[in-house]
């Protein structure tokens, strides 16, 4: 009598500890992150291709909205955001600096390029740097199709502009309509127009435009990520960020990311350093 | 709080942008309203005062088209205008005029509805009188349109105000091309979408107040009707 | 003189006005009296040639000069003067017939009130001054005195008969009233669900109806 309550005894507390155990493991205190990014990145279809291996991995549930690079940062100012993948260096640093953002954690990059028409009246392609493209744009009038929206493709873009001292507002070739990635492309597509872009969301489009340009030191993009600092909203999913970042920024994220794209397109999209 | 006034302070100081907008705005809600009742003021008349064989069908036709969702009318003219569509040799793609060709083929249906329900409850009444005094079709006709120009302007200001409002079909045919084709339902979804919410509150509220007036007019004129 | 033949009008199915053979002889005085749904309406209508007929002929040998008064007379939304005289030719004499129409039925102080904002009783006083502006060969009235109070009554059944006795009209009319129907008719024709029942001199029928139906719907009317 008293071995067998004894051994029942001895179970029963070994069940307690294991599930207790387990339940230990699987216990995230909250398990949603809000991931905030650009239009870019999400029209790329990166982040479709990681989430499921994330969300596999840590338990955690990605919540990912996309916007411009400018509604993205603010998302982080609001509270409506956990963590930002975005790549505009200087609106970045200007956060961080602002005190909203823990730290710049760059992790890949990849290239803009100038996509137009097949004739290439401008003869755009064959330069050496982006300026030298836009010069020629620019002398030839042709029809070029611009971002417009403050994202970190337009920022990007517009650098380029700088960098000659030219200002194409209001230029009748010029036109800005102040949309995403996706359909610029698709206005550059039916207009038969040069545009700036980057390589993956052109891939990803269904559009006759050629690849003119790519791969010139002055089109190099940077994507970073910040983790939200809990300290303005207290709901602020601070732990889950951090995870996020240390996820993406791993050796198995980082190799799954140069992977991509190699398959559909013969080319990787995101390079890693 | 800030943002609000910044808004105000944008107003106020009459931003060339924002003027260009408001005009570009007008001008294309004012064409689309003028082409959309001079179609549908005379095809509601006719639909709507006479008794012919295909009558139900018609009426059948016409509630379909007065429910089209925007943004099917905008793929609809998208698909017809586009480079590898059948109009797109007159590269009209992204242009005011795609706007209005898209507003046009939304808000004729809804006037020609709207005219053609008006004039079938009175014009029966009228007809009957009219044969037993001897009045010739055609004044007929001229006199039921008199009695209905009261509705007839509210209806026009409906359609109106459909037009000003509208955002899907005038995004994807006129592009929101920065001075050319940007209006005030487009400029106010990127300037949000890129968190400038000062400049989209303030197209926001002058939206608002032309809205306010066009749909409290309307409301005046049926009160009018009603206890007439 | 009007003839009908073989008149058959039907609406879902029912048979709404079945007359075989009906005859109207130039400057007499009909009445159509039946009850609500009896066809009296209908008939005018039929007459009036706003309605045609599903089976059957009307022969009209008065084509011209005819003045149709519906129930529901529409009173349009300009003076009462405009709503007459858009019922004449254009003339330099319209402006006076109308007003000497309007006078007649009582409306004189009316002329220059808005159409659409008379009561009932105006409305109907209005169209008929609309029928008696002009001399006609035949009129249609469809209920002609029901909104009007009994003084109106009175002035416009007189103006009626006076019309009538001037231009030598023929005038067929209906009415609620078997009382009404013995003023103004010489020959009243009773109408049960769609059909003649019973057609005769307006003293004998009113007063001595033969048929079981006329009977049973003038009883409750009391000489």
């Amino acid at each position: 009598m008293k071995y067998v309550f004894k051994k029942f005894l001895f179970v029963l507390i070994l069940g307690v500890m294991i599930l207790s155990l387990a339940a230990c493991a699987k216990k995230i205190e909250n398990p949603v992150i809000r991931l905030s990014t650009t239009t870019s990145v999400n029209d790329s279809g990166l982040m479709a291709y990681l989430q499921p291996v994330f969300e596999a991995d840590t338990g955690y549930t990605l919540e990912v909205t996309s916007a411009g690079t400018g509604a993205a940062i603010e998302k982080g100012r609001t509270g409506d955001a956990d963590a930002l993948l975005v790549h505009a260096k200087a609106s970045e640093e200007e956060f961080i600096g602002e005190g909203y953002g823990e730290e710049r954690v760059p992790f890949m990059y990849n290239f803009f390029v100038i996509v137009g028409p097949e004739a290439d009246p401008a003869g755009v392609k064959g330069v050496a740097t982006a300026a030298e493209a836009f010069q020629k744009i620019a002398d030839a009038g042709a029809t070029f199709i611009s971002r417009g929206d403050d994202s970190g493709t337009h920022k990007a873009e517009l650098k380029i502009w700088g960098a000659m001292g030219y200002d194409p507002t209001g230029q009748p070739w010029y036109v800005s309509v102040g949309d995403s990635m996706g359909r610029v492309l698709t206005v550059a597509d039916e207009m038969v127009a040069y545009t700036f872009t980057d390589k993956a969301t052109y891939l990803a489009h269904d559009n006759a435009l050629s690849l003119l340009l790519e791969e010139t030191d002055d089109m190099k993009n940077t994507y970073a990520m910040i983790a939200i600092k809990p300290e303005r909203y207290p709901d602020t999913n601070y732990e889950g960020a951090q995870a996020f970042i240390e996820w993406m920024t791993s050796e198995k994220a980082l190799k799954l990311i140069a992977e991509y794209g190699v398959e559909e397109y013969g080319e990787q999209l995101f390079f890693v350093p | 709080m800030q943002t609000l006034l910044e808004a105000f302070r944008l107003l106020l100081g009459a931003d060339p942008e924002l003027r260009q907008i408001i005009a570009v705005t007008m001008q294309m809600s004012l064409l689309s309203t003028g082409i959309s009742a001079l179609l549908g003021i005379p095809l509601g008349v006719l639909i709507g005062a006479n008794d012919f064989k295909a009558k139900r069908l018609v009426n059948r036709l016409l509630h379909t088209l007065m429910g089209l969702p925007p943004v099917v009318a905008g793929l609809i003219v998208f698909l017809l205008l586009s480079r590898s569509g059948p109009l797109g040799t007159f590269k009209l793609l992204y242009s005011v005029t795609a706007m209005v060709i898209a507003q046009v083929v939304l808000i004729t249906p809804i006037i020609t509805g709207l005219t053609a329900n008006v004039v079938s409850i009175k014009a029966p009444l009228i007809r009957e009188t009219a044969a037993g005094i001897g009045l010739s079709p055609f004044r007929r006709m001229l006199y039921t349109i008199y009695e209905c120009r009261v509705p007839f302007v509210s209806n026009i200001l409906a359609g109106f105000g459909r037009a000003i409002a509208e955002v899907g079909a005038v995004q994807m045919v006129g592009g929101n091309v920065q001075f050319k084709t940007r209006i005030m339902t487009t400029a106010i979804m990127m300037q949000t979408n890129m968190g400038h919410f000062e400049f989209a509150i303030a197209l926001g509220i002058v939206l608002l107040l032309i809205s306010f007036l066009v749909n409290s007019l309307v409301g005046r004129i049926q009160e009018k009707t009603l206890s007439a | 003189m009007i003839e009908l033949k073989d008149i058959l009008i039907q609406y879902d199915q029912r048979s709404v006005l079945d007359i075989p053979s009906l005859r109207f002889e130039k400057g007499k005085r009909y009445g159509l009296i039946g009850e609500n749904g009896s066809g009296k309406t209908t008939l005018l209508r039929l007459l009036a040639g706003t309605l045609t007929p599903d089976q059957g002929s009307v022969v009209k040998l008065t084509p011209n000069g005819m003045g149709y008064m519906p129930q529901h007379p529409y009173a349009f939304s300009f003076s009462v003067l405009r709503n007459v005289e858009m019922a004449l030719d254009k003339s330099e004499v319209r402006r006076k017939q109308a007003l000497a129409a309007l006078e007649k039925v009582g409306m004189g102080q009316f002329v220059n009130a808005r159409g659409d904002k008379l009561s009932g009783g105006e409305a109907q006083r209005m169209a008929c001054a609309r029928i008696i502006a002009k001399p006609r060969q035949l009129i249609l009235l469809d209920e002609p005195t029901s909104s009007t109070d009994i003084k109106g009554m009175d002035l416009v059944e007189q103006t009626i008969l006076d019309y009538a006795a001037q231009c030598g009209c023929t005038l067929i009319f209906s009415t609620h009233s078997p009382a009404q129907a013995l003023r103004l008719a010489e020959e009243v024709i009773f109408l049960h669900q769609g059909k003649i029942v019973e057609q005769g001199p307006a003293e004998k029928l009113l007063n001595q109806p033969a048929s079981e139906q006329a009977r049973l719907f003038l009883q409750h009317w009391q000489l």
